[in-house]
């Protein structure tokens, strides 16, 4: 997920010239990487079923799509949560995330959005007829991009779209300009745990923020001239009232932009809530029982839809 | 009250009324008024258009200290037949004109307003829709020697103190626009 410019009060800007340091001890580093590139079938439908029976492909499917500079341990709680025997998980790794710096800093959000493709790509050529997306943030961004460009429209239609605080505009007001001060920055680091290093980027190069900056333009400019759902596909879009990253106005362009196919208006629900992504509670200080609250009542209408 | 209170009284209102009236009428003679349209965009974010218009006193700093006010909105910008968010600015300012004497000047100003956005449903009325700016402001300004018409382009910066999740989203700080004026009048310096 995002922190600084996507993230925000705990921030720490870095001014630079130069590549910042990096250790073993940080995503960034040449030691840590996403547990999903070593084990991908622990991770992915796709991998741990390659020849899926009747039984398994009579299972839902929902892809689970982290956010910017995150890692597939953003959809590990609701991994957790779900013991439901008619749905399966399969935790999609954007690509150029979970790697180290110079594969991140490498990377398009059309590199990002790949990875979404692949595996429900493969999902359809294995025989699945039941398939949902879950993304968080910027997942919710890509998510959206591909409802937008047609992509769905040659392809099996999703059963559901669920978008987890996604992201159209920013909450902080110096991710526009980063197109202008990036260049001089080079980097943004994040104030973050030294746990939380472990599974997003503490640097964030500022040409991935320019591309997101570009798909996040994209996404709204689509939304301005109008965008449709493919036939038969249920959406609905879940945000903190007071999301410190993902503008909840956001959920504004996106309840305008987007109608259903038939033209009626998609569901939104805004929660009480001053977190980014309120579904992922795990290394976070301090829980409060209305935040377990909230990621319950959305891992609960999630897993209601996907029978 | 005393006889003498009284006729204080009726003595000293009179003055500081005509005082008042004397110092003003100096003051609000116009030494210029434009009006024109503005064209806005601001960087990431929406096209907003509307009005601006701008004025100098005769007596005090004419030609130099402009107050002006400006409305833009994006109902005649991006929003116009399209899904973006109807929203609206209203900015009184005071700018400070260099190179008096010449027909380019390069402007320093200053704007405080009111920005409110129409999220139009009623369940999004908690989110963030309006917030006070300010906002710092520099730019150019030519004006036509044979046609009373003026040119100024600026860019400007809203200084947002709110904190991140509690302003506007469309709500961004930099933006650039674009003013075509109409001088109405321009009396002759004194």
């Amino acid at each position: 997920m995002l922190k600084f410019f996507l993230a925000g009060s705990l921030v720490a800007l870095t001014f630079s010239c130069s590549d910042p340091t990096i250790t073993d001890d940080l995503l960034d580093g040449d030691a840590i990487f996403d547990p999903s590139l070593y084990n991908p079938e622990e991770y992915l439908i796709s991998a741990k079923y390659p020849s899926p029976t009747p039984e398994d492909l009579d299972k839902h499917i929902i892809l689970a799509v982290h956010g910017y500079s995150a890692t597939t341990f953003e959809w590990e709680e609701f991994k957790d949560w779900s013991v439901n025997p008619s749905y399966r998980i399969s935790q999609v790794l954007l690509d150029g995330h979970g790697r180290d710096y110079e594969s991140f800093k490498a990377s398009s959000w059309r590199d990002w959005s790949s990875a979404i493709k692949r595996e429900y790509e493969q999902l359809i050529d294995l025989g699945y007829t039941k398939i949902s997306i879950v993304g968080s943030s910027t997942g919710g961004t890509l998510i959206l991009e591909l409802v937008s460009s047609g992509y769905f429209n040659s392809r099996l239609h999703p059963k559901n779209l669920f978008l987890v605080d996604p992201l159209v505009v920013s909450s902080n007001k110096l991710q526009s300009i980063a197109g202008i001060v990036g260049p001089m920055l080079v980097y943004v680091e994040v104030d973050q745990s030294a746990e939380e290093d472990k599974y997003w980027y503490r640097f964030r190069p500022h040409e991935t923020i320019n591309e997101l900056n570009e798909v996040m333009k994209v996404v709204r400019k689509d939304l301005e001239d109008g965008v449709k759902l493919p036939s038969g596909t249920y959406l609905k879009v879940f945000h903190s009232l007071h999301d410190p990253v993902a503008s909840t106005t956001s959920s504004v362009l996106i309840f305008k932009g987007l109608k259903t196919n038939a033209g009626g208006k998609i569901d939104v629900q805004l929660m009480n809530s001053d977190i980014h992504v309120f579904t992922r509670l795990s290394l976070r200080n301090n829980v409060t029982a209305l935040q377990v609250a909230n990621q319950l009542d959305a891992f609960t209408q999630i897993a209601s839809k996907l029978n | 009250m005393t006889f003498s209170d009284l006729f204080q009284r009726r003595l000293f209102f009179p003055k500081v009324l005509l005082l008042c009236i004397i110092l003003f009428s100096n003051i609000a003679v116009a030494q210029g008024l434009k009006v024109g349209l503005r064209f806005q965009k601001t960087s990431g974010m929406y096209w907003e258009n509307g009005i601006s218009t701008q004025y100098s006193f005769a007596n005090f700093k004419p030609n130099r200290l402009f107050i002006g006010f400006d409305f833009v909105t994006s109902r005649v910008g991006t929003a116009f037949n399209s899904n973006a968010i109807n929203q609206s600015s209203s900015l009184l300012s005071a700018s400070w004109l260099f190179n008096k004497s010449k027909a380019y000047h390069f402007v320093a100003r200053l704007n405080m307003g009111y920005f409110y956005s129409d999220l139009e449903e009623e369940f999004f009325k908690e989110i963030p829709h309006s917030a006070f700016l300010l906002s710092p402001e520099l730019g150019f300004l030519y004006d036509f020697k044979d046609i009373p018409v003026s040119l100024n382009i600026g860019s400007g910066f809203y200084i947002i103190t709110a904190e991140d999740g509690y302003s506007p989203g469309t709500l961004q700080p930099l933006y650039y626009h674009l003013d075509l004026y109409y001088r109405i009048f321009n009396n002759p310096r004194k």
